[in-house]
């Protein structure tokens, strides 16, 4: 066996490797890479390149309106239309966010999207979702709409045991049907391969999207069809090595390389039932497929889609740049939602009241010197979202000083010193100590406290208190 | 003010920080190992020296003061 091993002698220093290289706080920390992927298909190495992400035009779709409007109570149009336009302000002038869709079947469906288009934003573009039925293209015609995403629905369990054809081939000729009456209509179709981490790969999904490939080349470029890649039960698998039908690298190369699909007609689309959904997202770009299709905060069928808002942040962590994108749109379209009903866990990513929270009072600490110790980016910059302190007995008195600064609104040299704040750090430890308290205490409770024991800064440096 | 009297207001507010009887403060005793003096309580001596000599000391200095008589030195250079 060959000896692995090395000497690895300690790099002394007296000034800190705080690798801003990577982690520039002003930025999500950048995600770099090394060297190329390798991964056997079909017994060969097969080689690429993660680093092409930087410029390669790699984007975000998203189906809040549909997927995600399938998995709560329907949205108002007036909701819908303020969300689009928030959608559009998040992924900026380049259309990081570049397409949404809608359904079409009421008239609340069609005057949504009227009204949304009514805005005049140039992204995110709006296309439909139809079944895959002739009839149904009439719905998008009338609504002007030039693409639109129709179910074709690739595994035998939906081709059988739903949609009950006797079999594939009557499938395959159904699908290819209606490709060709959305050809006729001068609209673009964009197939969903539903089900495709379960599919009979080899066996179906190549030889239809060959014939769907081979129908493209007779109509112009802006016709040709698109490929939505659907893990419709978060079976996809990014892990190298992984087999078909599962494997997320597998499958796109297949229809890529093999069938020819260019990245920018691939789409990813997850399903979060096994925790996989963002980083399976991720993955879809990294292999060839150059859109992940996500909703807001995930909501969607069952477990959800990818977080749209995880892939933004994932976006510019690749590209190392914003891009356009205006980050703290994410956490003005988090208000919204809680606003209109829509739960938020409080330890979500990004936007959970507590997501930067710190509880323990040794971290307390170290937020305190430096919030970079334990706050993943600039948080306050990025996303209006200063770090914050939950308090309980574990807080000590750093703690107390951080959320009394955070609930002023105070930084830098203005920050009051903890020296100031220890009439509430001893009430806070009476609660616990004296009076057997279990519960975190509330930031209503420390906003009363505050008022009481500090009046002097209460009245000198109280402004508006947001807790997301 | 004379160093009898800067040392007796250190030993007052002390006894009533860390509730002793100020004959039992002795001038060297160490705040926490001699005294007892919980990190909470280390931060409430600072407040309660700021106030009785109604000055504004440097936390990061103030905190690492460790005996009664170091307290004193310090505090008495902030009233010259």
């Amino acid at each position: 066996m060959d000896n692995k091993r090395k000497d690895h002698p300690l790099v002394n220093t007296t000034e800190p490797n705080l690798l801003e290289e990577t982690f520039n706080y002003d930025l999500p920390p950048l995600i770099k890479f090394d060297g190329p992927i390798v991964e056997y298909i079909d017994g060969k190495p097969v080689q690429f390149d993660p680093k092409s992400v930087l410029t390669k035009d790699i984007f975000i779709t998203d189906t809040t309106f549909r997927d995600g409007q399938q998995a709560r109570p329907p949205y108002s149009i007036e909701q819908m239309v303020k969300i689009y336009d928030m959608l559009a302000r998040l992924g900026g002038p380049n259309g990081v966010i570049r397409q949404t869709e809608f359904f079409l079947y009421t008239k609340n469906d069609r005057e949504a999207l009227d009204q949304c288009r009514a805005l005049g934003h140039k992204y995110p573009e709006c296309t439909g979702w139809i079944r895959a039925n002739k009839g149904d293209f009439r719905l998008v015609k009338e609504a002007g709409l030039k693409e639109t995403g129709m179910l074709t629905s690739c595994s035998d369990f939906h081709i059988f045991k739903k949609m009950k054809f006797k079999n594939r081939q009557e499938c395959l000729d159904a699908y290819c049907e209606v490709v060709a009456a959305s050809f006729e209509a001068g609209i673009r179709p964009r197939c969903h391969l539903e089900d495709l981490t379960r599919a009979d790969i080899d066996g179906f999904v190549l030889p239809f999207v060959e014939r769907l490939m081979k129908m493209s080349e007779q109509v112009p470029e802006e016709l040709s069809v698109k490929i939505r890649l659907c893990d419709t039960m978060g079976f996809g698998i990014s892990y190298p090595g992984a087999e078909l039908p599962r494997s997320i690298p597998k499958l796109i190369y297949k229809l890529n390389q093999e069938c020819g699909v260019p990245g920018s007609r691939l789409e990813w689309h997850g399903h979060n039932d096994f925790h996989k959904v963002h980083v399976n997202g991720g993955t879809a770009w990294l292999y060839g497929c150059d859109a992940v299709n996500t909703t807001l905060f995930g909501v969607g069928e069952r477990t959800g889609n990818p977080p749209l808002e995880g892939a933004v942040i994932e976006y510019i962590s690749l590209k190392g740049d914003l891009c356009g994108i205006d980050t703290s749109m994410i956490t003005e379209i988090a208000r919204y939602m809680i606003s209109i009903g829509m739960p938020i866990p409080e330890n979500y990513p990004f936007v959970g009241k507590h997501f930067n929270t710190t509880r323990a009072g040794i971290h307390a600490g170290g937020l305190r010197q430096d919030e970079q110790i334990y706050n993943i980016f600039d948080t306050t910059k990025l996303l209006g979202r200063p770090p914050r302190v939950a308090i309980t007995d574990k807080s000590g008195v750093d703690g107390i000083a951080i959320w009394v600064n955070e609930y002023f609104g105070l930084s830098g040299e203005d920050r009051i010193s903890k020296i100031k704040v220890h009439k509430v750090a001893q009430w806070v430890m009476d609660q616990y100590e004296k009076d057997g308290r279990l519960s975190t205490i509330t930031d209503e409770e420390l906003e009363a406290k505050v008022k009481e024991l500090m009046p002097d800064y209460y009245s000198k440096y109280k402004k508006s208190f947001q807790s997301v | 003010m004379d160093s009898i009297e800067l040392k007796n207001r250190v030993k007052k507010v002390t006894a009533e920080v860390l509730e002793l009887e100020e004959s039992d403060i002795q001038d060297g005793a160490n705040f926490a190992s001699d005294l007892g003096a919980s990190s909470l309580q280390s931060i409430r001596l600072v407040a309660g020296f700021e106030e009785e000599f109604d000055i504004e000391m440097d936390e990061d200095k103030a905190l690492q003061i460790q005996t009664v008589s170091d307290a004193v030195t310090f505090i008495n250079s902030y009233l010259k």
